[in-house]
């Protein structure tokens, strides 16, 4: 790196193969490798309402230097993907990526920002709490093998729920879920469907997911009553009946999840953790936590 | 000649690897993500694969469950190749049904071409 001026321009004067090619440069040794193919990271975009214009790559010059991206929702923001090249990390230029980044953010009055870390990145946590994020809490990634046999369905009453009505029990309260597991995320989404489970006596909850190609992913679930671990076990012994084939990936699911130890009994397994920041308030519209 | 596959998308590891193990009469196929991974495994049949947990399309993971659930592959030994603390490592070799896992970046060609050889040997 020389000492020529860093220069942030919006990401949308780069095709999806140059973003592509300059994330993944700057994610060569990551701890937890995400590399991404051109479709992968379209896809990303599309879901998770990331605006091209107003995310920005670095760069000196010709050379490429670093790359983050903001998603824009109603009252709120999201920053994601930012990555710097491995030999120039330490000289300035994720930090003014991320303050590139807030002053769009600020631009478009997105006052309310929010990120995950990867725990354990250090240095990222350490920038992040620098420019005033506050730790919100702990997030697992979850996964499940489709060899784990599936198990026996709880006896229940489960009803599958088609696109609209299991997007509309999603609801729209749950802006302040971590970005990736709210709402629009899942109106985003293709092939999402769901299930509600009654159990014998009376508790009742349900689960929405979409079925990708050869993976479960997304989920959105409550328990409307009952104690939620048993309604979790029922409505996933239906789920992975029904798909055994299926690899199942979760992101994000909070720690304190009421339903986790359910997870844990279906043979999901910890991949690794993130930490949820967040910088501002959530304006009034958002405080509503869903109570999943 | 002992064919390997290996589905990995960094092409310098793709070299090394290549280099270290044609230098010790193995022959690498290479598959840079993991449909193409999938695809080669059952047309080439290899001895062993290594697979990088994190790749392009489907990470190293979902490639793993694939490869169990093919019939005509059982009995490949599968080798997670990866960065990921052991412990990680463990779990997720364990749960997707791999043989086991070799730890990157390679420190020393022998200790992994070792290694390798003991994953054919105990299948």
């Amino acid at each position: 790196m020389t000492n020529e001026k860093i220069q942030l321009v919006p990401t949308s004067r780069f095709t999806i193969e140059q973003l592509t090619a300059i994330y993944n440069q700057t994610r060569v040794d990551y701890l937890v490798p995400m590399p991404m193919n051109s479709k992968r990271l379209a896809d990303y975009i599309a879901d998770y309402d990331v605006d091209l214009e107003h995310s920005l790559v670095a760069m000196q010059g010709d050379e490429l230097l670093g790359v983050a991206m903001l998603g824009v929702r109603a009252g709120r923001a999201w920053i994601t993907r930012l990555g710097v090249l491995p030999n120039i990390r330490r000289g300035g230029v994720g930090q003014a990526l991320m303050n590139g980044l807030l002053e769009n953010a600020a631009k478009l009055n997105r006052n309310f920002v929010m990120l995950e870390v990867i725990k354990n990145n250090v240095p990222a946590h350490q920038l992040f709490l620098k420019l005033g994020f506050r730790e919100i809490g702990e997030l697992l990634v979850l996964r499940r093998a489709p060899v784990v046999p599936p198990p026996d369905p709880v006896v229940a009453d489960a009803r599958r729920l088609e696109r609209v009505e299991a997007l509309r029990l999603a609801g729209r309260d749950r802006g302040t879920m971590p970005w990736t597991n709210q709402s629009e995320t899942l109106i985003n989404a293709q092939d999402v469907s769901g299930l509600q489970i009654t159990l014998a006596d009376d508790s009742q909850g349900w689960l929405i997911y979409q079925r990708q190609k050869f993976i479960l992913t997304r989920f959105a679930y409550k328990t409307e009553t009952g104690n939620p671990t048993t309604v979790a076990y029922a409505f996933l012994s239906h789920l992975h009946h029904q798909y055994p084939r299926l690899d199942t990936h979760l992101e994000n699911i909070q720690v304190n999840d009421p339903h986790l130890p359910a997870f844990y009994e279906m043979g999901y397994v910890e991949s690794f953790r993130r930490i949820e920041m967040w910088l501002g308030d959530p304006p009034p519209e958002l405080h509503i936590k869903a109570s999943i | 000649m002992i064919k390997i596959l290996l589905v990995e998308d960094m092409p310098d590891t793709v070299e090394l690897v290549r280099r270290a193990l044609s230098a010790h009469d193995y022959e690498v196929v290479h598959a840079p993500d993991a449909e193409t991974g999938f695809q080669l495994a059952l047309d080439e049949r290899p001895r062993l694969i290594l697979l990088d947990l994190g790749l392009p399309d489907y990470d190293g993971q979902t490639l793993a469950g694939w490869l169990r659930a093919e019939p005509s592959l059982t009995g490949i030994p599968i080798v997670a190749f990866t960065a990921w603390p052991q412990e990680t490592a463990r779990k997720m070799v364990e749960s997707y049904g791999c043989n086991g896992y070799i730890q990157k970046p390679i420190q020393k060609v022998k200790d992994f071409v070792d290694q390798i050889d003991s994953f054919l040997k105990t299948g």
